[in-house]
C-alpha cells in the first residue's frame, strides 16, 4: 500500500530542508576535506549529469514525451559555448553559458517540432535522429571544433570577473553554483502555470487541449527548456570536468546514461535526478573495487563493463517492476518511517 | 553523361541491402504486433545470437549442433523474457516496456560479451561475395542470398500465421488483446512463443549480418538501421518492414553516392532519419501502419 | 477492479453547502432562469449552443445524420440513447475532437464547422470525459486549477520571475479553485493525487475543474457511468446546483435514462445517428419512436460507433 503524503507538506518539509543542508555541507566541507580526485572524477561529473537529468526529467518525466537524444544537446552546449568563447572572447563565461543554452534550445525545438505530429515510440525514434545529426555534423564541418581534424575541443579557462576556476576545487564549485541556480529556477518553473500545463499534457493530451492548454506550445517549450538545461550541463561537462572532449564522447550510449538516471533516480523529481545521477557515477567505481576485491585480476576492464552493463541493465527492469518511481520513491518511504519512527520514540 | 548502368547499380546494391534492414526490422514487427512493444533489445539479441553460434562453432562444434544450440538457447532466452520482464511489467504504458527492453539490451549485450569475449569473429556461412554480372550491372552473390533468406522467412511466416493454431492465437492476440484473453488464449505462452519467433529472426538475421560485418559488439547497432525502417512502415505491418527496409536501403544508397559528396560523406548515419521523419510529418503512423481513429 | 474497493471510502456528503461559502456569481448575466419548460422555446439571443444538421461518418459507417439541436441558456439539456446512437460523436463533434462532414455548430453568436478545440475553454464551454480525464499525476487542488489554465497569459518567464501581473492572475485562479473545491466537497481531498482517489470522487474532481472557469456552457459525457447509485444522486445533485448557482447551462448525454428524465428540463433522443425525438421528459417518455427504438425494444451488444 503506498501512503500518500500531502504533496505541500512533503515539498516544503524534507525537500527544502534537505536541499540546504546538502548544499551548505557541499559548498563549505567539501572543497576543505575532499580530495581533488573525488571533486574532479566523482562530484563534478556528477553536478553535470544531474543537470543534464533534470534537463531530460522536465521533456520525459513532466511533460512526458520521450527522448533519446540527450547527448546531442549535451554536444550542442559544450560546441556553443566553445565556440563563443573562441570567436566572441569579449563576452563574459556566464553570458557565453547561457547562449549556448539558448543555441541548445533552438536545437532542441527544431528536433522536437516532430513531437506536434508523433507519440510514443515513433516519437522516440524521432529523436534518435538529433543524436545521429548533431554527432555528424560536429565530426563533419570543422568549424565546430576550429578545424580540429578529430572534431576535439580544449576548454578555456573558466573565469568571472577576475576569478578563474582552474583547480579541481573552483570547477566543482563553478559547477555547483550553476546547477544549484539552473536548478532552483527549474524547480519554480515546474510549481508555475507551464509546469502544470507539462503534466496535464502527459497525463492527458485532450483533456488537456480541451480545457485551454496550448499543447503544441507547450510540447515544444518542454524541448526547448529541456535541451536548454541539457545544453548547459553539457558545458559543464566540457568545460569543468573533461576539459577536452570530442563528438564520439557525446555517443548514444551517453543519452541512454541520461534516461537511465532518471529512470532509476525517479521520473518526474528534481531530487530523483540528483539521486540517480549520484548513483550512476558512483555505482562504477564501487562495482570495481568490489569486483577487483572479489575477483583480483581476472576483473579486468572489460568484465567491469560487461558486467556494468548487466547490472545497470537488471536495475532499470528491476525499478520499472518494482518502483517505478525511483530510488527517490523509496528514500522518501524510508524518510517516512524514519519520522514516524523517531516520532513514536518522543511520544512514549 | 549520367551513368545509368551505376545508377541501377547502387539501386540494387542498395535494395538488396535494404533487405537485411527488413530482416532486423520483422523481428521488432513479430513483438510489437503481439505485445505492443517496441523491443529495443533486438539488436541485443541479435548480436547474443550470432556470437552464441560463432563460439561454438570456433570451438569445434559442427554447423548443425550450433546452430540447433543457439536456436534452443533463443528459444529459452525467449521464455525467460516473457517470465522475467512482460510478465510482471503486462498493464503497464508501452512506453515503460519500451524502457525496459533498453535495460534487457543492455544485459544480453553485457552477457553475450562476458560470456564469449569481445573480440571480433569472423563468420563464413558458405556464400561468396563475390558480385556477378548481369548485363553489365554487378550484383553481390550475398546479397541475393539474403533476400533469399529474408524471402524464405517471410513466406514461412505468413504461412505460419496463416494455417497454424498458434499462428492464429499470434493474430487473435495482435487484433484485440482482450478479446483473445475472452475465448481463454493464453497470453503468457504466446509472448514467450512470439519472442522465440522474434529469436530465431534474430537468429538469421545475425548470421547474415554476421557474415558480412564479422560478429562483434557493433553487430548489436543494426537495431539503430532497422527504426527508421520501422517508422517508415509502420510498427506493425510486416509488409512495411519490407518495403521500408528497401526504402530505406534504396534512398540510403542513392543518397550516399549522390548527395554524400555535396556534405563530405557519411551522411547514412541520418539521412535514414530524415526521410523516416520526412514521411512521418505526412502519414505519423508510416506507410503501412494501422490508423487509429482517435477515442475520447 | 479496484473501484469496488474503493466506493466504500467515498467521502458522506451533506448537502449543498450554505450560500455565505459562495459569492452568487450570475453578474453581468442577469438573472439565473428558473427552471422550467418555458425555456424550451427561448429564442435566438438565449441559445447558448446551436447544432444545425450535422452529419458524421466514419469509413462508410454513419455516426450522424442531419441532427439539428438547440440548448437554451439555463437549461439542463440531456441526450440519450442507446450505445452507438451517436451520442459521444455528437459531444465530440461540439467539443471539435471530431469535424463534422457536413452541418453548423453555433456558441452564441459564433459559427463554426469545426470548432476549434483549444479556443473551446475561451468560449466558456467546458466539458467531462466519459472514461475520466484527469491529470493523475497532479493533486486534486491542481487538477482544478488546470480548469484555468487558459487565463494564464504570462509567458514562462514571467512566471519563473513571478510579475506582478503573473502572481494576480495566479491569486485569482486560487480563489476561484478555492470556492469550487468547496462547493463540490472536495476539501478533504484537496492535496491528494487525483489518480490516487476513488472513482466516484474523480468524476466529482472532473466536474469541479470543469465548473471552475464559470463556464458558459458545460457538455458532460456519460456522467453518471460506473458510479454506485448514491454517487449518481449526489453527482445529479451537484449537477443541477451547478445550474441553479452558477447559471451554467448543461449539456449531458446518458444512457441510463431514469436519472436523466428527472434532472433534465429537454431530452433529445438518438437512434443509429439520427435525432428522434425531442421535447420534456414527459413528452419524450409518451413518444412512440422512444418506445420502440429505445425503451421498448432493447439494443442488445450494440457495438459503441466512435465512444
Amino acid at each position: 500500500m503506498t501512503t500518500i503524503i500531502s504533496s505541500k507538506r512533503s515539498f516544503f518539509f524534507p525537500e527544502i530542508v534537505a536541499t540546504c543542508l546538502i548544499a551548505v555541507v557541499a559548498i563549505g566541507a567539501v572543497p576543505l576535506v575532499g580530495s581533488d580526485y573525488l571533486m574532479d572524477a566523482v562530484l563534478t561529473p556528477f553536478l553535470a549529469l544531474a543537470l543534464a537529468a533534470v534537463g531530460l526529467n522536465l521533456l520525459t518525466g513532466y511533460a512526458g514525451q520521450v527522448s533519446l537524444g540527450s547527448a546531442a544537446f549535451l554536444a550542442v552546449g559544450a560546441y556553443a559555448a566553445y565556440n563563443f568563447s573562441l570567436r566572441l572572447p569579449a563576452l563574459p563565461l556566464l553570458l557565453d553559458l547561457v547562449l549556448a543554452g539558448t543555441i541548445a534550445a533552438a536545437v532542441g525545438i527544431m528536433f522536437g517540432l516532430p513531437s506536434l505530429r508523433l507519440r510514443g515510440f515513433y516519437l522516440a525514434v524521432s529523436t534518435l535522429a538529433a543524436q545521429f545529426f548533431v554527432q555528424w555534423a560536429l565530426t563533419k564541418f570543422g568549424w565546430f571544433s576550429n578545424d580540429n581534424p578529430s572534431g576535439v575541443i580544449d576548454a578555456p579557462v573558466l573565469r568571472i570577473g577576475s576569478v578563474t576556476f582552474t583547480s579541481a576545487a573552483g570547477r566543482y564549485l563553478f559547477s555547483l553554483g550553476v546547477v544549484t541556480v539552473a536548478t532552483l529556477l527549474t524547480l519554480r518553473l515546474l510549481r508555475s502555470q507551464t509546469g502544470r500545463n507539462f503534466i496535464a499534457v502527459r497525463d492527458h493530451e485532450v483533456a488537456a487541449k480541451v480545457i485551454g492548454v496550448p499543447v503544441l506550445r507547450t510540447k515544444l517549450l518542454a524541448f526547448g527548456l529541456s535541451s536548454f538545461l541539457i545544453g548547459v550541463a553539457g558545458v559543464l561537462w566540457a568545460f569543468a570536468y573533461l576539459r577536452t572532449v570530442e563528438p564520439a564522447g557525446f555517443n548514444l550510449d551517453r543519452s541512454f546514461q541520461i534516461l537511465f538516471i532518471i529512470i532509476i533516480g525517479g521520473l518526474a523529481s528534481l531530487r530523483g535526478a540528483f539521486v540517480g545521477a549520484a548513483f550512476i557515477v558512483v555505482f562504477p567505481l564501487l562495482l570495481s573495487r568490489v569486483g577487483a576485491a572479489l575477483l583480483g585480476s581476472l576483473f579486468d576492464s572489460g568484465v567491469l563493463e560487461m558486467s556494468q552493463r548487466i547490472v545497470i541493465g537488471t536495475l532499470i527492469i528491476t525499478f520499472l517492476i518494482a518502483e517505478p518511481r525511483g530510488l527517490i520513491a523509496l528514500w522518501d518511504r524510508g524518510w517516512a518511517r524514519l519520522r514516524a519512527a523517531s516520532g513514536k520514540a518522543i511520544e512514549t | 553523361m549520367f551513368d545509368y548502368q551505376f545508377l541501377l547499380e547502387v539501386l540494387i546494391g542498395g535494395l538488396l541491402s535494404g533487405v537485411m534492414y527488413s530482416l532486423v526490422a520483422i523481428g521488432f514487427v513479430l513483438i510489437y504486433k503481439t505485445s505492443g512493444v517496441l523491443n529495443f533489445a533486438q539488436g541485443a539479441m541479435l548480436l547474443f545470437a550470432a556470437l552464441t553460434f560463432v563460439s561454438l562453432v570456433e570451438r569445434g562444434t559442427s554447423f548443425v549442433v550450433a546452430l540447433a544450440a543457439t536456436l534452443a538457447v533463443m528459444i529459452a532466452l525467449g521464455i525467460a523474457v516473457e517470465r522475467a520482464v512482460l510478465r510482471p511489467l503486462v498493464n503497464q504504458p508501452p512506453i515503460t516496456l519500451f524502457m525496459a527492453t533498453l535495460g534487457l539490451s543492455y544485459i544480453i549485450e553485457g552477457a553475450a560479451q562476458l560470456l564469449w569475449g569481445t573480440q571480433v569473429h569472423g563468420l563464413d556461412i558458405g556464400v561468396s561475395d563475390i558480385p556477378f554480372d548481369v548485363g553489365g550491372v554487378f550484383i553481390s552473390r550475398f546479397d541475393l542470398f539474403a533476400a533469399a533468406v529474408a524471402g524464405s522467412l517471410v513466406a514461412l511466416f505468413t504461412l505460419f500465421f496463416r494455417y497454424t493454431r498458434t499462428g492464429l492465437s499470434f493474430r487473435a492476440v495482435a487484433d484485440d488483446q482482450f478479446a483473445a484473453l475472452a475465448v481463454g488464449l493464453r497470453l503468457p505462452r504466446v509472448w514467450a512463443a512470439v519472442w522465440t519467433a522474434a529469436g530465431i529472426v534474430a537468429l538469421v538475421a545475425g548470421l547474415l549480418w554476421g557474415a558480412r560485418l564479422g560478429v562483434q559488439f557493433s553487430l548489436s547497432l543494426v537495431v539503430l538501421k532497422a527504426l527508421p525502417v520501422l517508422v517508415l512502415g509502420g510498427f506493425d505491418s510486416i509488409a512495411g518492414a519490407i518495403v521500408g527496409g528497401l526504402l530505406i536501403g534504396a534512398t540510403e544508397k542513392l543518397a550516399e553516392v549522390y548527395v554524400g559528396p555535396l556534405f563530405g560523406g557519411g551522411i547514412e548515419a541520418w539521412a535514414a532519419y530524415v526521410v523516416a521523419l520526412a514521411l512521418l510529418l505526412v502519414r505519423p503512423s508510416g506507410l503501412f501502419g494501422q490508423k487509429l481513429v482517435e477515442r475520447v | 477492479m479496484s473501484r469496488i474497493t474503493a466506493e466504500a471510502r467515498v467521502l458522506r456528503l451533506e448537502d449543498v453547502a450554505p450560500d455565505d461559502g459562495l459569492r452568487a456569481v450570475s453578474e453581468g448575466r442577469g438573472d439565473v432562469p428558473a427552471r422550467g419548460v418555458e425555456r424550451a422555446a427561448a429564442n435566438d439571443a438565449r441559445r447558448v449552443l446551436g447544432l444545425a444538421n450535422i452529419s458524421l461518418a466514419f469509413g462508410g459507417v454513419t455516426a450522424l445524420r442531419d441532427v439539428s439541436l438547440d440548448v437554451a441558456e439555463g437549461e439542463i439539456r440531456a441526450i440519450i440513447g442507446p450505445n452507438g446512437a451517436g451520442k459521444s460523436s455528437l459531444l465530440n463533434v461540439v467539443s471539435g475532437l471530431y469535424q463534422p462532414d457536413r452541418g453548423q455548430i453555433r456558441f452564441g453568436e459564433h459559427a463554426f464547422r469545426r470548432v476549434p478545440t483549444a479556443k473551446l475553454a475561451a468560449h466558456g464551454v467546458a466539458r467531462t470525459f466519459q472514461n475520466l480525464a484527469l491529470f493523475k499525476g497532479l493533486s486534486v487542488f491542481d487538477n482544478v486549477l488546470m480548469g484555468l489554465a487558459h487565463r494564464v497569459s504570462a509567458g514562462f518567464l514571467r512566471q519563473i520571475v513571478g510579475s506582478p501581473h503573473a502572481r494576480r492572475i495566479d491569486a485569482e485562479n486560487r480563489a476561484a479553485v478555492e470556492e469550487v473545491v468547496s462547493f463540490l466537497h472536495l476539501s478533504d481531498v484537496r492535496e491528494r493525487i487525483a489518480g490516487t482517489l476513488p472513482y466516484g470522487l474523480q468524476k466529482r474532481v472532473e466536474l469541479a475543474r470543469a465548473l471552475v472557469a464559470r463556464p458558459r456552457l458545460l457538455l458532460l459525457d456519460e456522467p453518471f457511468a460506473g458510479v454506485t447509485l448514491s454517487e449518481k444522486q449526489e453527482l445529479s445533485e451537484h449537477v443541477r446546483n451547478a445550474r441553479d448557482r452558477f447559471g451554467t447551462t448543461i449539456l449531458l448525454i446518458e444512457h441510463d435514462i431514469g436519472l436523466v428524465m428527472g434532472l433534465s428540463d429537454r431530452v433529445a433522443v438518438l437512434d443509429y445517428g439520427r435525432k428522434i425525438a425531442d421535447g420534456t421528459p414527459d413528452q419524450v417518455r409518451a413518444d412512440q419512436t422512444v418506445i420502440d427504438a429505445y425503451l421498448g425494444v432493447a439494443h442488445e451488444d450494440e457495438t459503441e460507433l466512435a465512444t
